[in-house]
């Protein structure tokens, strides 16, 4: 299939008051046409900054320093600030996560989506009306909210508007971050159905960002687990839910409540993320992992193939069926618990 | 049976709504009905997961319980004691027995106490002097909250936690005055995943160890069936359908219900879904629909739902729900149409 997206050894930095941090570090992937991609991770593993770094909307201190972002061949970082702009909402458009509170309440959420469409076409205003009133009912919204301002909608209807916003163009690639996060779990469910029918039906790409492994499971097609500006695991949904390789993976497995289990024990992750401003040497979860030897920390592996299209970052894939085995067990875990705890120890004498 | 630890009776709360001109010359007042009679007990060392989307009531019955907002009516007992005393001294009492946690870690710790001074505030509240005993009240709660080794936390500032570990100065602030009922709402919605189950199984142990009673608040109805022993579903501000949480999940009675229990995202490809398809928007709150709250949405609605006056029904000796019909009895209207998809390129 053909490529839409290559993301080329990526790196991404902050200048912060602190020192600079590589929020994302040498991460490479591709999308294909029509293909739905979900990215995964903790909060500050760097899945929101990978995906803004796509349409340049990072904050002003931060860059991509080094690596290629290909699109539909051309390479986005070598772009300018007004081929980029063009760009977004016509080939490129994002869904964020507090989106449906970036709406203008002085004017009608109509009259921001026809600016919307005409600053990217040629469109006249009446065809721009008819445009819209065509993306509302595909979101399932009537034509006359388009006279609605944001305070007379309810969060579903704002997140659908600007889902229709996100659509209006046909873009090529939708990159949603955490699009349902505010909404009740009825209108959650609901929104993503109508995000994934209608992301096939325009044919576009997505990348769902998302820290909910359970959302990527019912929307995606694959599935990218991110960990300290790192990819960790690569797979197709379908393989990964079943048979999760890297440790990481796994303990994310262990620690999401399900609802279809009754019985079940969840076991967490003991530690933290690690924290990006310092130098990382070797594994970046060593620290929380409870199969690290000598050589995690010292030595960081690199993303390698355990299957067709299935990667995994870690020096040990070879080992999987002890690990799958031993990280089903609390007292594994409990182990890395009381690691961490001696180092602070350590750490405080 | 023993006495419930909590006891909450037709507990109803409305808010008053500004009145405009055309209003108050006309005399009329609306209110909202944020919670509509609702009948509660928690036995000892229970948890009871409220459940519910935004609207249902679920945080203002909290609340009342710890009495962050008053009642409009109704009565609640906790361990026998009626709460609602206007005495200083009952209300210090009332505190010391009824203790919450909130959802934003972030925001409920005051950034200029570190630690040591957050969870011993409530001590010298309290009264207690002896600096000795509450230095070893404090490392004991931040031990039993796991925050180890204590000793190197309790100097320590909010801002130099991650949201894990405030939310569990949070916990321990909470029961360092040992009480007997704890109100948690959404405590973990704003943590990371893999550290969200830590502080579900503190909870969990906190009951075990203590037998403390927790009403817990929730949307995510993943994590109230992991750690709560029954669960309540609240819609509108009324209980659609009570029980142990098991039966409650493998077989809900009430539409509602079922609704809500087909929306949860399940992390497991093979699932197939059995989506129930209902209108999103819930029903404004002034304007309620005449008898079952949930008919206007209800995909199995009938003309006898009118008459609904959300009276629990017994499935089976702790389960009950609201709803007029049986579940055998529920047959599918229409089922609305999905949202037609076109493809018009540009």
């Amino acid at each position: 299939m053909d490529k839409l997206l290559e993301v080329k050894n990526v790196s991404i930095e902050y200048k912060t008051e602190a020192g600079i941090m590589r929020a994302v570090d040498d991460v490479s992937f591709s999308l294909d046409v029509g293909e739905s991609m979900g990215l995964v991770g903790e909060s500050g593993c760097g899945k929101t900054t990978l995906a803004k770094s796509i349409m340049r909307l990072l904050a002003k201190n931060g860059k991509v320093s080094s690596g290629e972002i290909i699109f539909k061949g051309e390479d986005l970082v070598k772009k300018t600030d007004e081929q980029i702009r063009k760009l977004r909402l016509n080939d490129i458009a994002m869904v964020s996560q507090s989106a449906m509170n970036a709406l203008n309440p002085v004017h009608t959420v109509g009259k921001q989506l026809i600016e919307g469409i005409q600053a990217h076409t040629k469109m006249s205003k009446d065809e721009a009306r008819r445009r819209a009133a065509e993306v509302f009912k595909m979101v399932g919204l009537e034509e006359k909210r388009l006279k609605s301002y944001p305070h007379q909608m309810s969060g579903g209807m704002k997140q659908r508007a600007i889902i229709a916003m996100a659509l209006s163009l046909n873009p090529s690639l939708i990159i949603a971050d955490e699009p349902t996060t505010a909404l009740d779990v009825v209108v959650q469910d609901h929104i993503l159905q109508q995000i994934i029918e209608l992301q096939k039906a325009i044919s576009s790409s997505m990348i769902l960002i998302t820290h909910d492994i359970s959302v990527v499971s019912e929307t995606c097609e694959t599935i990218i687990v991110m960990y300290g500006g790192k990819i960790m695991e690569q797979a197709p949904t379908k393989v990964f839910f079943k048979a999760p390789v890297h440790p990481y993976s796994l303990g994310l497995n262990n620690a999401f409540p399900s609802i279809t289990e009754i019985g079940e024990i969840l076991i967490s992750i003991p530690g933290t993320p690690p924290n990006l401003l310092e130098a990382q040497r070797g594994c970046r979860f060593s620290e929380r992992c409870p199969f690290a030897t000598g050589k995690c920390e010292t030595e960081e592996p690199k993303l390698e193939f355990v299957d067709e299209n299935h990667t995994s970052a870690c020096h040990y894939n070879d080992q999987v069926e002890r690990f799958r085995e031993e990280s089903a067990k609390p007292e594994v875990w409990a182990k890395v618990s009381n690691r961490i705890f001696e180092r602070r120890k350590e750490g405080a004498s | 049976m023993a006495e419930p630890m909590i006891d909450i009776r037709d507990l109803t709360k409305t808010y008053p709504i500004k009145r405009n001109l055309k209003d108050l010359i006309g005399g009329v007042r609306h209110e909202v009905k944020a919670l509509d009679g609702i009948n509660l007990t928690i036995e000892k060392g229970e948890i009871l997961g409220l459940a519910g989307e935004s609207g249902s009531g679920k945080t203002t019955t909290g609340e009342i319980l710890v009495r962050l907002q008053d009642a409009t009516s109704g009565g609640i007992t906790v361990d026998g004691h009626p709460i609602g005393l206007k005495g200083k001294h009952d209300r210090k009492r009332f505190r010391k027995d009824v203790q919450m946690i909130f959802q934003d870690p972030y925001e409920t710790l005051n950034p200029r106490f570190n630690v040591y001074d957050t969870i011993a505030e409530p001590l010298r509240i309290h009264g207690l002097k002896d600096k000795h005993v509450m230095y070893d009240k404090v490392i004991e709660a931040l031990e039993i909250a796991e925050l180890r080794p204590a000793e190197q936390f309790i100097y320590r500032f909010p801002h130099e936690l991650s949201g894990g570990q405030r939310q569990r100065v949070a916990i321990a602030r909470g029961i360092v005055l040992e009480p007997k009922v704890l109100v948690a709402d959404e405590p973990v919605s704003m943590l990371d995943v893999s550290i969200r189950a830590d502080i579900l199984n503190l909870l969990k142990q906190l009951r075990d160890k203590f037998s403390l009673t927790m009403l817990y608040v929730s949307h995510d109805l993943s994590t109230i069936k992991y750690l709560c022993d029954r669960i309540a579903i609240m819609y509108l501000g009324k209980i659609l359908e009570i029980g142990p949480v098991n039966d409650v999940v493998a077989d809900p009675q009430h539409p509602y219900t079922q609704v809500l229990l087909a929306s949860v995202p399940v992390a497991d490809p093979d699932h197939v879904k059995e989506r129930i398809m209902v209108d999103d928007e819930v029903p404004d709150q002034i304007h309620l629909p005449q008898g079952c709250r949930f008919g206007p949405r209800c995909p199995y609605f009938k003309p006898e739902c009118l008459e609904c006056d959300h009276t629990l029904r017994m499935v089976s000796d702790n389960h009950r729900h609201a709803c007029v019909f049986a579940k055998d009895e529920l047959i599918r209207n229409d089922v609305p149409k999905p949202v037609e998809v076109e493809e018009k390129p540009l």
